[in-house]
């Protein structure tokens, strides 16, 4: 058991007790100590057609992945490396998820069969495809691709729109955001919201938020449909965002 | 041999676009997989949020270059007459680690007078 009054001072430390014990104690602490970041990146990608809710319940996830993941003795700080798969789980939910910008028709249809085609030539080949592999893959244009891409993701940064409304500056939308995520951040309430989950749905956050599947695969792995994968996955996000508020209430 | 494309836009978010489908082509030409260019399209929207800073007024000066298997952005903000139109601003932190964890390496110089942020990406390593 991980026992505050004698453990290390640095956070170095900290990760290297924790990479070698494994302690959840310590886990625990190391995941609250560190939601503010989650909190802070999910408000940067917010006001795009997707609930600063949900985006804080993937950034959160995702957060508990990096810290389960990180390893220490590699020369990155945890908070770049928590940063980066933050944001690859908030780009995720919006490649599913997200329809933030109005856009033409074809445009959705070809980002929408961009989705799957992504991830079958990543699961056949081990990598990223190229625009030019897509685009022969989805029979259109390169310029189309790069067109999709811009106008199906929804991500790019909220304080952006802060010189265009009502003459406030960048900065100033900055630090309400700050200020507004610094009250909500000092609990951590992830654990024990996913332990109320019934077995079946946690499981199936664990394997969408953690291990990084697809709903596809999900379905695959437990035997049922992906539209039914994707009604358990709202159910229990809806769970989990009013344990959250719970939380954060009392 | 390096390609180099330049893009000179007012301070306003709706134009922000332009960077973006710009990095984004640069990035498709060059063969980049398809998460790298979704990151370099963050990444150039953050740098030009910590150009911009608290400004309201200027121009914002692009400069993307191709160059072996990476895209070079550099960033400058020009005010009136052509000066150095960053003032003593300072990006925020938030900024800052989003760039540091989605590019190979970013810093910061002057460039004719004014100050330059810029960040540099590799194309990720191919599976055979």
């Amino acid at each position: 058991m991980f026992d505050a009054a004698e453990s290390p001072h640095t956070p170095h430390e900290l990760w290297v007790e924790f990479a070698a014990t494994r302690d959840t104690s310590l886990r625990d602490r190391l995941i609250t100590e560190n939601l503010g970041l989650a909190r802070r990146l999910a408000h940067r990608f917010a006001h795009r057609g997707q609930s600063y809710d949900d985006l804080a319940q993937v950034a959160s996830i995702a957060l508990i992945k990096a810290v389960d993941r990180y390893d220490p003795e590699r020369n990155v700080k945890f908070s770049t490396f928590a940063t980066g798969t933050i944001i690859g789980e908030l780009k995720r939910h919006f490649r599913d998820r997200g329809w933030a910008v109005r856009a033409p028709r074809r445009i959705q249809e070809l980002y929408l069969e961009l989705g799957a085609t992504i991830e079958s030539i990543g699961h056949e080949r081990g990598r990223s495809p190229t625009v030019s592999e897509l685009a022969r893959a989805t029979g259109t244009s390169e310029e189309s691709i790069v067109e999709a891409i811009e106008a199906g993701q929804g991500y790019r940064s909220a304080s952006l729109d802060a010189p265009a409304a009502g003459g406030a500056t960048l900065g100033d939308t900055l630090a309400t955001e700050e200020a507004a995520t610094e009250l909500i951040e000092e609990r951590s309430v992830l654990e024990p919201a996913l332990a109320l989950l019934p077995p079946r749905n946690r499981d199936i956050v664990k394997l969408r938020f953690i291990d990084g599947l697809t709903q596809s695969e999900i379905a695959a792995r437990i035997g049922i449909s992906q539209m039914h994968v994707s009604r358990l996955l709202a159910t229990s996000l809806a769970q989990l965002r009013e344990a959250f508020a719970g939380e954060t209430r009392t | 041999m390096s390609d180099s494309v330049e893009l000179t836009i007012p301070v306003r978010s709706d134009l922000l676009i332009l960077a973006r489908l710009t990095a984004a082509a640069m990035a498709a030409r060059a063969e980049f997989g398809i998460e790298d260019i979704e990151d370099l399209r963050l990444v150039v929207e953050e740098l030009c949020i910590s150009v911009i800073g608290t400004m309201t007024t200027g121009t914002l000066h692009l400069r993307f270059t191709e160059d072996d298997g990476a895209i070079t952005v550099g960033c400058s903000l020009w005010g009136e007459g052509d000066e150095d139109g960053r003032g003593e601003s300072e990006p925020d932190e938030l900024s800052l680690r989003i760039i540091e964890a989605l590019v190979d390496e970013y810093g910061e110089d002057t460039v004719g007078g004014r100050r330059q942020s810029w960040i540099r990406k590799h194309r990720s390593k191919v599976a055979s």
